[in-house]
């Protein structure tokens, strides 16, 4: 017996669908990853919510569990993280503006895409792919790979939950594989008590975080001032600058993606220089003259450790007065 | 079943027993020959997993055999151990071991290494220091893996560290959690007489210090909101 005529073109059409499967190796295209990170940006922002996660680092067997709180009230953000384990420690964070975007935010939305007269997108310097779906913390996520198109950046395998775009699961992973850090949200309420979040007593020890640093939705990308970094990474645009302990230039550079902040302070005494890691976290301390005035140079950041080490021998001194 | 040229004499007595189906002499023959011939003992494992494919229950039983695939695996595994030889002093040699420090000193319960200058590393770099695989595995290999590494590293460090863990956990207790998230710092080596005046405690507050206002960054440009907190050791001062 013949196959029907109609149903030759259509498993035609079938194969060419499987194969695309198959071959699921494409990139995903850019206009869903806009949406994605779109999404992914303004959803931990926007909505309030309360849940607890894990955090592990590769160097170390301990799992690290945290509560956190997010809650909006009159267009103002409102943040805690409290330490499940060890002593009693929260690090909370007030007052960030809905309608101001980070310039970290800006480039994963698309909106600061300019460095220079170059124009730049994040799916230059990363690999985006959508794998598959999985369930975490009782949820439907995406998860989506990324991963480095250079040596400079570390890849990620997220996974985004498909209701809020909130970041479910992140695994960090360097150029071999190995993994470095991994977040995982294990409950979420998506309709906490607002009231009983912000009536929360604080906890023994409390750090209070800084908001708006840097320029509030930019869509170009600024200069450090008294500062100039002869290179960062392609992709890496400045995104604020602050002073810290008193004397400390720190200096804000993101992709979107991925941080690094670069610290500069004078000290009288010869600094330490070497370089440091903890899980994902990398520093990198060198010593830098200006004139006949010693400073510290740290570099810190979620980077490969030659990345760092290459960011601190540009670093130099151009002067407040001489621009 | 006939027998081939090349299976074992015992072969189909052994066939019996798996079918228990052997006479006491037969039982008995086995376990002698078993005690000097390691094909007895294969034979018998082929069988049994040829039985219990029959009957249909082949994973419990490929569990029996999951330790020592497991050990396998840890002999693969690229490891670290303490050795007294000098390392080579290149010029990069200290920044390539960073990692390796990294991972010594969290199976060490949080100890943080640190020398007081450049110099000062040539005398605390020997006393730990990576070791060619080859020497690890002769030495893994000559113990039961897993249980008995004191000296090496969880396994997995190149592959899959986070799955293959927990079968390294055992040599990583930590009885100090907290410490073990402190920031491990190598001195950089360099030709210069030049020291440091802080002291390894001092650098590695101060490190500490710029991670956390680092999180502030991260956590404002990372799209990630506050996770990037947890990355911070908050420090007794907070």
């Amino acid at each position: 017996m013949d196959v029907p005529f109609f149903v030759r073109p259509l498993s035609g059409l079938l194969l060419l669908l499987a194969a695309q499967f198959v071959f699921a190796e494409t990139e995903t295209p850019p206009q869903s990853l806009q949406s994605l990170f779109s999404k992914m940006s303004r959803a931990s922002q926007t909505i309030n919510y309360q849940g607890s996660f894990t955090y592990e680092i590769q160097s170390s067997a301990v799992l690290q569990g945290f509560r956190i709180s997010h809650w909006v009230v009159d267009g103002v953000e409102h943040e805690r993280l409290l330490y499940l384990n060890g002593a009693e420690r929260e690090i909370v964070r007030h007052g960030q503006a809905l309608d101001c975007y980070s310039p970290g935010d800006q480039l994963l939305r698309g909106n600061l895409n300019h460095i220079g007269n170059k124009l730049i997108g994040l799916d230059e310097f990363y690999q985006f792919q959508i794998r598959y779906t999985e369930r975490v913390a009782g949820r439907t996520a995406t998860v989506l790979q990324v991963v480095p198109r250079d040596a400079y950046r570390h890849g990620y395998i997220l996974s985004v939950d498909q209701e809020t775009g909130l970041i479910l699961k992140s695994l960090m992973v360097d150029s071999t594989g190995r993994l470095l850090e991994r977040y995982q949200f294990l409950e979420l309420n998506l309709a906490p008590d607002v009231k009983a979040m912000e009536s929360a007593p604080p906890a023994e020890r409390q750090h209070v975080a800084s908001t708006q640093i840097g320029a509030c939705s930019p869509t170009q990308s600024g200069q450090p001032q008294n500062w100039s970094l002869a290179w960062v990474p392609p992709g890496f645009v400045f995104a604020g600058q602050q002073k810290v302990r008193e004397s400390t230039d720190m200096l804000m550079y993101t992709d979107g993606l991925t941080t690094f902040s670069v610290f500069i302070e004078p000290v009288s005494v010869n600094p330490p220089e070497g370089a440091g890691q903890r899980g994902s976290t990398v520093v990198y301390l060198a010593k830098l003259m200006n004139d006949n005035q010693m400073h510290r140079l740290t570099v810190v950041g979620e980077i490969p450790a030659a990345a760092a080490e290459q960011i601190a021998d540009g670093v130099k001194y151009h002067g407040g007065d001489t621009e | 079943m006939t027998q081939q040229t090349n299976s074992h004499p015992l072969a189909e007595s052994i066939s019996a027993l798996a079918d228990n189906q052997a006479s006491e002499l037969e039982l008995q023959r086995i376990l002698k020959a078993s005690e000097s011939d390691p094909e007895v003992s294969a034979t018998w494992s082929r069988y049994q997993v040829a039985s219990a494919a029959i009957r249909g229950d082949l994973p419990t039983l490929e569990l029996s055999d999951f330790a020592a695939r497991v050990s396998a695996a840890i002999d693969k595994e690229e490891t670290y151990a303490v050795v007294s030889e000098p390392v080579t002093q290149k010029s990069t040699g200290w920044w390539q071991n960073l990692g390796r420090f990294a991972v010594a000193a969290s199976v060490a319960g949080g100890v943080v290494l640190f020398a007081q200058n450049f110099n000062g590393i040539s005398e605390t770099a020997p006393a730990i220091a990576a070791t060619s695989q080859a020497e690890v595995q002769s030495v893994a290999a000559a113990q039961t893996p897993a249980v008995s590494l004191p000296a090496s590293l969880p396994a997995g460090y190149h592959a899959q560290p986070l799955m293959a863990r927990a079968v390294g956990l055992q040599s990583g207790y930590e009885p100090r959690q907290s410490e073990s998230r402190q920031v491990v710092f190598v001195p950089r080596q360099t030709g210069s007489q030049v020291t440091s005046q802080m002291s390894g405690e001092e650098v590695r507050d101060y490190l500490n210090q710029l991670i956390e206002d680092h999180a502030d960054n991260a956590a404002l440009n990372s799209g990630q909101g506050m996770l990037p907190f947890a990355r911070v050791v908050l420090t007794e001062e907070d």
